[in-house]
């Protein structure tokens, strides 16, 4: 895996040590590869062709892997050894829900949409349990307190908060012992009134769609551009509210088989980081500060 | 056949038997021992550890009133499972476990009587 900008891995302490350090992500990359090269082999052992994927799920992962250099032509998979440590304890469950959701399912996703593999509900408990996972909480948190410095505006706008994101903008403030008034703007109608819920308890905003918002010092937009039917309106959005945006979102340069894990979820196409910069220069934004392209495009914007 | 063997109940010491099936035996000649879960006639659960000959090693006492009303079904992911588990046993510490156990119920990964 590419990692461009070194500096944001250090910065995120609180991340690496999760995963154990440098070794950890190494590890953390091996099983990365590994199940992603299963997944490819799941598909093809089902039957597919991969000059013509069935459908938008296995095109993705096809690209995907193509991108790694793990398929080649001729549908050939290149042999991925199993890493022999296990995987770092923090993300165990995370390539467990890969085996779930992504390789154990590949022979369904091969003959049908995904909507039709998982149901909805099965889909939003999968969906609670990744955001809920510790290492994906770390990674936020380190990049809220490391990089965007969300402890420093007194107004946050969190676009398309999801139900986790919202309590890890209010540890990271409190932990700073900032006071931070939080809005969590969601569209999805039953994340938003489990997010009521939240708010009633935490003490933050809910915006239940784009109606009713106000102005506020920094937006966030967090992995939501690839759930989004419009991006460039979810920016847009933001601009028209928020005087800062802080973009974290993972890209396709360095997508690897948990892309295919969201899309199985039911999120839309993944970006580029150049795509998602132009999106935000198309909705008005300058860029003040880019931390890093892949995985993680992570900027800030005026 | 199955063999009947008595074991006395670690809670009220009442003499209690009860059958010991082939497959047990079978089990248990594999394993070494075998563990089965047994009452006496005034309800109190045991769990027996039963040797290969059938005899009774051990008779432990269950202690029933935590009891959980909730469980992880075969319909939830391994994944999850551990997790899911913990949470029944410990209650949802966080947030975000009471909103996964709801999301569970709601996919049919947990059930609750």
């Amino acid at each position: 895996m590419f990692i461009d900008n070194w500096g944001m891995f250090l910065l995120m302490r609180e991340f690496m040590e999760i995963l154990g350090g440098s070794k950890g992500l190494k590890l953390f990359m091996q099983y990365e590869r590994f199940k992603l090269a299963a997944a490819v082999r799941a598909a093809l052992e089902c039957g597919v062709d991969c000059r013509k994927p069935p459908n938008d799920l296995v095109s993705l992962l096809f690209s995907i892997a193509r991108h790694k250099g793990l398929l080649k032509e001729g549908c050939q998979v290149v042999n991925v050894p199993e890493p022999k440590a296990p995987p770092p304890q923090a993300v165990e469950e995370y390539f467990q829900l890969v085996d779930d959701v992504v390789i154990d399912k590949m022979c369904e996703f091969a003959a049908k949409q995904p909507s039709d593999v998982i149901p909805e509900e099965e889909a939003a408990a999968y969906y609670q349990a990744l955001m809920s996972a510790p290492f994906y909480i770390a990674f936020r948190k380190a990049i809220y307190d490391k990089l965007a410095k969300l402890y420093k505006y007194p107004t946050i706008l969190d676009v398309g908060a999801g139900t986790q994101d919202p309590l890890d903008i209010l540890d990271v403030c409190e932990t700073r012992g900032a006071r931070c008034e939080l809005t969590a703007l969601e569209v999805d109608q039953r994340l938003c009134a489990d997010l009521e819920r939240l708010a009633a308890k935490y003490g933050f905003n809910v915006a239940c769609g784009w109606g009713r918002l106000g102005r506020y010092d920094i937006a966030v937009v967090q992995n939501v551009l690839h759930w989004a039917t419009d991006p460039l309106q979810v920016l847009t959005g933001a601009r028209r509210h928020a005087g800062r945006l802080f973009i974290s979102q993972g890209v396709v340069e360095g997508a690897g088989v948990g892309f295919v894990l969201i899309k199985a979820l039911g999120a839309n196409r993944p970006l580029s980081w150049r795509e998602a910069e132009a999106l935000a220069k198309q909705a008005g934004w300058r860029l003040a500060r880019r931390y890093a392209k892949y995985p993680d495009y992570l900027a800030l914007f005026k | 056949m199955s063999l009947a063997t008595r074991y006395r109940c670690p809670t009220c010491g009442a003499d209690v038997s009860v059958a010991v099936t082939p497959e047990l035996l079978r089990e248990a000649a594999e394993k070494g021992a075998v563990r089965m879960l047994a009452r006496c006639p005034r309800g109190h659960a045991a769990v027996l550890t039963i040797d290969q000959y059938g005899q009774i090693r051990s008779a432990l006492p269950v202690h029933e009133q935590v009891r959980p009303d909730c469980e992880v079904t075969d319909k939830a992911p391994m994944s999850v499972r551990a997790r899911l588990a913990v949470i029944l046993e410990k209650g949802p510490v966080t947030d975000a476990d009471a909103l996964l156990l709801e999301k569970a119920k709601a996919a049919g990964w947990v059930i609750c009587v």
